[in-house]
C-alpha cells in the first residue's frame, strides 16, 4: 500500500509555487545544535506514541494467536476455509486485474487522445469513487434480478464486477496522472527507434507508469480484502466476511481474531508484491514537463472514443443513480419514509460532522507521521506500518479492537467522573483514524517523497534541520497532494459503516447509518434518499480532487 | 498565481471542516435527532451519563419501526429514551466491553440465540416483576426473568400459488428429492437460519437434524439473503417453495392483496412451527434499572400491540390479538418450548451448516 498517491494526482509543483514557498522563509536562522536534537528527540516521542496508539487496537486481535483456538481452525480447514481462499484469492485476482485494465485504458484514452467530451469525461469518470461499493451492490443486484434471474445474479463474477466499477477510479486517478507526468520525448525516441504508436505504449508509456498502476492496484486489492459489504450482498465468502461469520455465528471472538490476523498477513503479502512491482523505479520532479503529445482523433474513432467513455459513465454511475432517484421518488409517493430517527438534514450534518472532523484528524497525524519519519530508516518504516496497520482489517474488527482498547481505558478511571470514551466522539474518531490514517499518510508520504532529494540536500546544507525542511520546503511543495489525500480520507469516512455503527454517540446518525437500517430489512427504496446523499456529497469531494488535478494540469501546460 | 491555489483549497477546507466541528458541538445536532426521544450528547466531547436519571437508555438489535413505538412510550408516561441501533452480537460485546460503565439500561434483540448469549456472559439483571411473569408466558422469557420476549416470529415453509398443489408440511419434507432446484433458503450467515437449525437440533438431535439440513443442501437451494427477496423470488417462479418468516409477507400483502404465494405452518402435529422471539432485558450494571423495568413492562403491556404491529409480528402476550393482515394466516402452534433453548444450540447449529455445505 505504499503507494505514490500523487503519482496519480498530477500536482502543481511548479516554479512559481516553490520560489512562493521559499520566498515566505527569510534566510535559515541557526539552530543550535543542542535545541535541534532536543526537537528532534521530541519529536521521535511523539511520532511513536501516535504509531503506537493507532496500531493498539489491531495489535490487541493479533494477540490472540497467542492462544490460537486449534478446535475451531479444524473445523474451519475441514469446511469452509478452503472455499473463503479459494472466493478471496478470485475476487482479489479478477477485480485487481479487472480495475487495472479498466482504468489504465480509460486514462489513457482520455490523456492521449482528443476527442469530443474528452475534457468532461476526465472528470466523470472518476465519479464512481463517490458511490459505496455497498449501494452499488445492492442497485445491480435488484436490477439485474429480473432479467437474469435470481440464481444467476448471485456470483462471484457480478460481485467482482460491481467492485471492479467502483473501484476503477483508484486506478485510473493513478495512471492518468503517471500518463501526464511523462514527457513526449520518450516516446518520440522509441518512435524514432521505428516502434508504432502502440508499441511506444506498450514498451515505454506503461513501463513508465508501472510504480502507479502498482500503487492504484494495491489499494484496490486492500478494499477488496477488507470488504464486508459488497460481498455479502452476492453469496460470496470471502475471509473478511468469514470472520463475521465465525464471530457472530459461533460467539467466538478469538478465532474471528485469527482469522482477521491471516487478512493481515495476506495485506503484508500484497504490500511486498507491489514494492516488487514498483521496483526500484523513484520518479522526482523533473525540470522540463513537455507532456505527451494528444491525437485528434476523427469521424468514426473520435464516436467510438467518446462511446467508450460515456458507456463506462452511464454503467458505472448513471444507471445506479437514475434507479436511486426512482426509488426516492417511489419512496416519497408511498410515504415511505419514517423508519429512522432524524431527517436527512440532521443525518447529513451528522456525516460532515463525522467525516470533517476524521479527515483533519487524519491529515494533522499523517503530515506529523510523514514530517517526523521522513527519511529515515529501518525504526521509521516499522513506525509507518504500524501507523497504517488498521487499513489492513476490515472495518467491523478495528471496531472491536477500538472498543476493548477504549473499554479497557475508561476503566481506569483516569479520566474524569462520568466521561466515558466508549461511545464518545472523540472515541468514534480515534476508531476512524486507526482506520483511515493510513491512506492520509500514504498519500502525504508519496507526494513529499517526490520532492526532488537534491533540494532537501541543499536546504540541509545551509544548516536547515529536518523539522524545519519539512514544514519549509517538503509540504508547501507537496500542498496538492495533501489535499487529494484528506478528500480520499473524507470519501472514505463517508461512506464508512461498521465502525460508525458500534462506536457513534447519541445523537450522532450518519447516512449510511440509515442506509443499512433500510438494506438489513432489504428495504431498498427507504435506502435511496441516504444513498444518493452520500453519493452527491461523494460527488462534490471528487469534484474538490480533480478540481486539484485539473488545476495541477494547467499550471503545466 | 496559479501556485497558490492548492494551499487556498487547503485553507479553506481547514477552516469548512472547523466550522462543521464546532457546530457539532452545539445543539443542532441535540434536537434534530429525534423529537420525542431527544438525546442529549456531548457531540464534541467524551460522552457522559445523561444528567436528567428519568432518560433511559437503550441498546437495541431491533431497529425496524422502533422509534415510533419509544416515541409513544415518552407520550405516555414522560420518560424519555434515547437508544442506539445495532447489530446483537456487536451490541453484546459492547455491553461486555463496557462493564459497569454501561450507559445501556435496556438492551433489546431481534434474536433468541443472541439475548441468551448474552445472560450467559452475565450482563443482564434477572428482575421481579409480577406484571412481566403474568403477561408473558413462561416458555417466553428466561428461568430466572433476566430477559424476556416481547413478540413472536414464524419461520415457516412458503409455496407459490401457482405451482405447487402439495407442498411440505414438515421442515425435513423441505429436503425431499421433489424440490430439487425449485428450493429457496437464507445463507447460514443470517441469525434466522442458525436458529432455524437449533431449533432442528433441539427437537431432533444434532445427527438428525445434519441429515435434514443436508437434504436441503443436496436439493441445490437457492440462496437469497433477504425474506423479501425470498417471497419475491417464489412469486417470480425461480423457486416453488421456501423457508421465510411470516412478517414479510404481510408488508408485500399490504402492497398487493394478490401476491401469489401462501404459508404453510410446519409441524402442526408434532412440536409446531419454529418461532424466534424480539427480546427485551434489564443490563446487569444499568444506571437506572426501574426506568428500564418500567419500559420492558410497558412493552409487555400497553406497547403490547404497537411493538407487534411495527413489524407485523404476533404479540408475546397471547392476549393480545395479532394485526388482523397476520391473523388472517390463521392460529398455529408454534415451537415455544425451543425459544429458551436456542441460544445453547446455535454454536453447534453453525457447526451443521458448516458440515454440510450450507452456503
Amino acid at each position: 500500500m505504499s503507494n505514490t498517491l500523487t503519482d496519480a494526482i498530477d500536482v502543481a509543483r511548479d516554479d512559481s509555487s516553490s520560489a512562493d514557498a521559499a520566498g515566505g522563509n527569510s534566510a535559515p536562522s541557526m539552530t543550535s545544535a543542542v535545541a535541534q536534537r532536543a526537537r528532534s528527540w521530541t519529536s521521535t516521542a511523539m511520532i511513536s506514541a501516535v504509531a503506537i496508539a493507532v496500531s493498539i487496537p489491531v495489535l490487541v486481535i493479533v494477540w490472540s494467536i497467542v492462544q490460537p483456538s486449534t478446535e475451531v481452525w479444524e473445523e474451519l480447514w475441514a469446511t469452509r476455509l478452503p472455499g473463503m481462499i479459494r472466493d478471496t484469492a478470485t475476487l482479489l485476482v479478477t477485480v485487481v486485474f479487472g480495475t487495472l485494465v479498466l482504468g489504465t485504458s480509460l486514462a489513457w484514452l482520455v490523456t492521449a487522445y482528443q476527442f469530443p467530451g474528452r475534457r468532461l469525461l476526465g472528470w466523470l469518470l472518476v465519479t464512481p469513487l463517490a458511490i459505496p461499493g455497498y449501494v452499488l451492490g445492492f442497485v445491480w443486484l435488484d436490477t439485474l434480478q429480473e432479467p437474469l434471474g435470481a440464481r444467476a445474479v448471485r456470483s462471484i463474477w457480478l460481485c467482482a464486477l460491481v467492485l471492479t466499477i467502483t473501484l476503477y477510479p483508484y486506478v485510473y486517478l493513478f495512471a492518468r496522472a503517471a500518463f501526464r507526468e511523462q514527457s513526449q520525448r520518450a516516446i518520440d525516441v522509441a518512435r524514432s527507434l521505428g516502434c508504432s504508436r502502440s508499441q511506444a505504449f506498450w514498451r515505454v508509456v506503461l513501463p513508465m507508469a508501472r510504480p502507479s498502476l502498482a500503487g492504484g492496484a494495491a489499494l484496490v486489492g486492500m478494499e477488496v480484502l477488507t470488504d464486508v459489504g459488497t460481498v455479502r450482498l452476492f453469496n460470496v465468502s470471502t475471509i473478511a466476511d468469514g470472520v463475521l461469520r465465525v464471530w457472530f455465528g459461533t460467539g467466538n471472538r478469538n478465532a474471528a481474531a485469527e482469522l482477521a490476523v491471516l487478512l493481515i498477513g495476506i495485506a503484508i503479502v500484497l504490500i511486498a508484491m507491489e514494492r516488487l512491482a514498483r521496483g526500484r523505479a523513484r520518479f522526482t520532479q523533473s525540470g522540463s514537463r513537455a507532456g505527451l503529445h494528444v491525437e485528434r482523433l476523427h469521424g468514426a474513432r473520435a464516436a467510438g472514443a467518446s462511446t467508450i467513455g460515456w458507456a463506462m459513465f452511464t454503467f458505472a454511475v448513471a444507471l445506479p443513480v437514475s434507479r436511486l432517484i426512482t426509488w426516492a421518488l417511489e419512496a416519497r409517493r408511498t410515504d415511505q419514509t419514517a423508519t429512522v430517527a432524524g431527517d436527512l438534514g440532521f443525518h447529513l450534518m451528522s456525516s460532515l460532522r463525522v467525516a470533517a472532523v476524521a479527515t483533519l484528524t487524519c491529515l494533522a497525524l499523517g503530515l506529523l507521521l510523514v514530517a517526523g519519519l521522513n527519511r529515515r530508516r529501518a525504526g521509521g518504516s516499522l513506525l509507518a506500518r504500524l501507523a497504517t496497520l488498521g487499513y489492513t482489517v476490515p472495518g467491523p474488527v478495528v471496531a472491536i479492537g477500538v472498543l476493548v482498547t477504549l473499554a479497557a481505558l475508561d476503566r481506569t478511571g483516569w479520566l474524569p467522573d462520568g466521561w466515558l470514551l466508549v461511545g464518545s466522539f472523540v472515541g468514534l474518531i480515534y476508531a476512524l483514524v486507526v482506520r483511515f490514517l493510513a491512506v492520509a499518510y500514504q498519500g502525504i508520504e508519496s507526494s513529499v517523497g517526490k520532492v526532488s532529494p537534491s533540494v532537501v540536500a541543499s536546504a540541509r546544507t545551509l544548516g536547515a534541520g529536518r523539522v524545519r525542511v519539512a514544514t519549509r520546503i517538503e509540504l508547501p511543495l507537496a500542498g496538492a497532494g495533501i489535499i487529494a489525500a484528506s478528500v480520499l480520507v473524507a470519501i472514505d469516512t463517508l461512506k464508512e459503516l461498521p465502525i460508525t455503527l458500534l462506536l457513534r454517540p447519541f445523537g450522532t446518525e450518519t447516512l449510511p447509518i440509515w442506509v443499512w437500517q433500510a438494506t438489513s430489512e432489504s428495504l431498498w427504496v427507504q435506502a435511496a434518499v441516504p444513498s444518493l446523499a452520500i453519493v452527491a456529497v461523494g460527488m462534490l469531494l471528487v469534484a474538490a480532487l480533480l478540481w486539484t488535478l485539473e488545476h495541477g494540469a494547467e499550471t503545466v501546460s | 498565481m496559479t501556485g497558490k491555489q492548492p494551499r487556498y483549497v487547503l485553507g479553506s477546507l481547514l477552516v469548512g471542516a472547523l466550522v462543521l466541528g464546532a457546530c457539532g458541538s452545539d445543539d443542532d445536532a441535540g434536537d434534530a435527532a429525534t423529537e420525542a426521544t431527544s438525546t442529549p450528547s456531548d457531540a464534541a466531547g467524551a460522552s457522559s451519563t445523561p444528567d436528567d436519571a428519568g432518560t433511559i437508555t437503550v441498546y437495541t438489535g431491533r431497529h425496524y419501526g422502533i422509534e415510533p413505538v419509544f416515541d409513544q412510550f415518552t407520550t405516555d408516561t414522560g420518560i424519555e429514551v434515547r437508544f442506539t441501533t445495532g447489530n446483537d452480537p456487536e451490541l453484546r460485546e459492547r455491553l461486555i466491553a463496557e462493564g459497569a460503565n454501561t450507559p445501556a439500561d435496556v438492551v433489546m434483540t431481534a434474536d433468541a440465540a443472541n439475548i441468551a448469549l448474552s445472560a450467559e456472559a452475565g450482563i443482564l439483571a434477572s428482575v421481579d416483576s409480577d406484571v412481566l411473569t403474568e403477561t408473558i408466558p413462561e416458555e417466553l422469557r428466561s428461568e430466572n426473568n433476566d430477559w424476556f420476549s416481547l413478540s413472536q416470529r414464524a419461520r415457516v415453509i412458503i409455496a407459490s400459488t401457482e405451482r405447487v398443489e402439495n407442498p411440505p408440511t414438515t421442515y425435513a419434507g423441505v429436503g425431499d428429492p421433489e424440490w430439487r432446484g425449485t428450493l429457496c433458503l437464507r445463507p447460514s450467515t443470517h441469525p434466522y437460519t442458525q436458529s432455524l437449525v437449533a431449533s432442528l437440533i433441539i427437537a431432533e438431535g444434532e445427527e438428525r437434524a445434519t441429515e435434514i439440513v443436508q437434504s436441503w443442501v443436496d436439493n441445490d437451494p437457492l440462496y437469497i439473503n433477504s425474506d423479501t427477496d425470498i417471497y419475491k423470488a417464489v412469486a417470480d417462479g425461480e423457486c416453488d417453495i421456501a423457508i421465510a418468516n411470516t412478517y414479510y409477507l404481510g408488508r408485500l400483502l399490504t402492497e398487493d392483496p394478490a401476491f401469489p404465494v401462501e404459508i404453510v405452518w410446519p409441524e402442526q402435529d408434532g412440536r409446531g412451527a419454529h418461532v424466534n422471539v424480539s427480546t427485551a432485558a434489564v443490563t446487569a450494571n444499568a444506571p437506572n434499572p426501574a426506568g428500564a423495568l418500567a419500559l420492558i413492562e410497558w412493552l409487555a403491556t400497553d406497547g403490547q400491540q404497537q411493538f407487534a404491529d411495527a413489524n407485523f409480528e404476533y404479540p408475546a402476550d397471547p392476549d393480545v390479538e395479532p394485526n388482523e393482515i397476520i391473523a388472517g394466516f390463521g392460529d398455529f402452534i408454534a415451537d415455544l418450548p425451543a425459544v429458551r433453548l436456542l441460544g445453547a444450540n446455535q454454536p453447534a447449529a453453525v457447526e451443521v451448516l458448516s458440515a454440510t455445505g450450507y452456503e
